[in-house]
């Protein structure tokens, strides 16, 4: 065990027994997972090491309702590293009440084959809110 | 008083998971009159805020976001006859279940058949934590910070540091790094995290924000706005080490330093109180030491998923309905109390004879490789018994007893 070097350890959350798996490369600089007490533990500590997909949300000021802000996230998750273009493509967002929930603010973000949606109902306001 | 009281089943005070789900529970359960008081003008309580996804997994079979979630749920309640009231605050809470109510409506009295409360939980603020320093602007609560940023538009500083590390604190450093703000770590008094795993991973170390075990800020700087923080280690007592402080720059503080079960109407009703889940002592239907009041979600106890408080509340709900009809336990009290390593035990009162009772539990510390055995105090019989290999303060954790309970039990972590 010696020669291996570690390099991560995280808790696979695809079960509620949750293996701490150990992520190391052997002497093939291959990843080398241990820890896993059933075969879906290899592809979760492989994916997550190197290709980790996240979702992410965030909220977006709207106008003309009850609210000053509708949230929003990605109907699936997408590669980290798209993490702050897509935040980028986000903040040039500025929705018009009404918007449902899950109504898609963005189709296909920057390409990824994932939405942005919107994830509460905001309906138009009567009185719109002074500001 | 004069005036005629107004009468429902089953009054459900509160409108966010636990509320929502109470109001649908004591409808299934088949209470003809629901109603439903949410202080708020919307339904959905912390949810509206809580932005980010992961909620849902255990009640829609699907990971949302918090405002999905809230949403769902009110069209869930929407399509049952209950009356819902938001803009309404209950004033008082009497033995006799009469709801002291100021709405739109006016002031009036509900004299409730039972009642739920589920009126959720606050957060601890510096006061009660004790940072010594200077009281300048930008010292904010985990859940303010979140209110502030998702929810009113503003961008509350430049550079934070986050004092605590339970979940709502590790969400919000990785809100902050979206909205620009540097992160400069956060410091856990405690030497493991309060919040979850996922989020120690998908808030911090994907971000780079580091997490500092076993430390705190030990003071505040700055006149009128927060200049920097002083944080320093501490040792197994929890008192800072001398010569270890650092200066940090910084213009916000956010202190994610644990949540208080908002139990001030309970108080007013004279329900006995748990010091160690800060909510109230429930017997296994979940109903307080106040006959046909019942208590579910983080009121009763801090839970780290908005479906356990959705789940309480929905058993919580079915039995106030059963209540308000009638129903009544017959026989004497059990006590169960934390054993070994046990931080909690809910419930803390079982009716004798009762089987099929499942209890929520949280440990005191990270265990490895332990028993959890449900024992009877005089027998020393094991009622049931799991095992795991790890355990964590931060998951909530459930063990069923199938047996009768005649005798009273502890609730315990055994190599």
């Amino acid at each position: 065990m010696s020669e291996r070097a570690v390099v991560d350890r995280l808790t696979c959350v695809l079960c509620p027994v949750g293996c701490e798996l150990e992520a190391a490369r052997n002497a093939a600089g291959e990843l080398d997972i241990t820890g896993n007490q059933c075969d879906k533990g290899v592809p979760f500590a492989v994916e997550e090491i190197l290709r980790p997909k996240r979702n992410l949300a965030t909220s977006v000021p709207i106008k003309d309702t009850t609210a000053k802000m509708v949230s929003v996230r990605l109907s699936a998750a997408v590669p980290r590293d798209l993490i702050f273009p897509i935040l980028a493509e986000i903040a040039k967002l500025r929705p018009q009440a009404p918007v449902r929930r899950g109504q898609v603010l963005i189709a296909n973000v920057l390409g990824t084959g994932v939405d942005v949606i919107a994830t509460r109902t905001l309906l138009l306001s009567e009185k719109p809110r002074q500001r | 008083m004069g005036k005629p009281l107004e009468t429902c089943d089953v009054a459900v005070i509160g409108g966010g998971p636990a509320g929502l789900a109470a109001a649908l529970g004591a409808r299934r359960a088949g209470a003809g009159k629901v109603l439903l008081l949410e202080r708020e003008k919307t339904l959905g309580g912390i949810l509206n805020q809580c932005v980010h996804d992961g909620f849902g997994l255990f009640l829609y079979k699907e990971t949302i976001s918090g405002p999905e979630y809230a949403e769902r749920l009110a069209e869930d309640v929407a399509r049952e006859p209950v009356k819902v009231e938001t803009g309404a605050m209950v004033l008082d809470l009497s033995r006799e279940r009469v709801l002291r109510v100021n709405s739109r409506n006016g002031y009036r009295l509900i004299q409730a058949g039972a009642v739920v409360l589920a009126m959720g939980c606050r957060e601890r603020t510096r006061g009660q934590i004790e940072v010594p320093g200077t009281r300048p602007a930008g010292v904010y609560t985990a859940g303010l910070a979140q209110n502030l940023v998702n929810l009113q538009n503003l961008r509350i500083g430049n550079e934070a540091v986050i004092l605590g590390s339970g979940d709502i604190g590790l969400i919000m450093a990785r809100r902050l790094v979206f909205e620009g703000v540097k992160v400069k770590g956060v410091f856990e008094i405690l030497p493991w995290p309060g919040g979850l795993e996922r989020n120690v991973r998908q808030c911090l170390l994907d971000f780079g924000i580091p997490l500092e075990l076993g430390s705190t800020v030990v003071e505040i700087r700055g006149r009128d706005r927060v200049e920097s923080v002083v944080v320093a280690k501490v040792d197994e007592a929890m008192a800072p080490v001398a010569g270890t402080e650092r200066v940090i720059p910084c213009d916000t503080l956010l202190l994610s330093v644990g949540l208080i079960p908002e139990n001030e109407l309970s108080k007013r009703a004279g329900m006995e109180l748990s010091p160690l889940t800060g909510g109230a002592v429930v017997d296994e239907s979940l109903m307080t030491s106040v006959p046909g009041v019942f208590s579910c979600g983080n009121v009763l106890h801090i839970h780290d998923v908005a479906d356990w408080a959705s789940f309480e509340g929905l058993a919580a709900g079915e039995r106030a309905a059963c209540y308000a009809a009638g129903e009544r336990a017959t026989g004497t009290a059990v006590h169960v109390s934390p054993g070994p390593d046990v931080k909690y035990v809910l419930p803390q009162i079982v009716t004798s004879g009762k089987a099929g009772v499942e209890w929520s539990f949280r440990v005191a510390r990270p265990v490895r490789d332990v028993r959890v055995e449900v024992r009877g105090k005089a027998s020393g019989k094991v009622y049931a018994r799991g095992k795991y290999s790890r355990l964590l303060p931060s998951e909530l954790q459930k063990i069923k007893v199938n047996d009768a309970v005649e005798e009273d039990l502890e609730v315990g972590c055994h190599e």
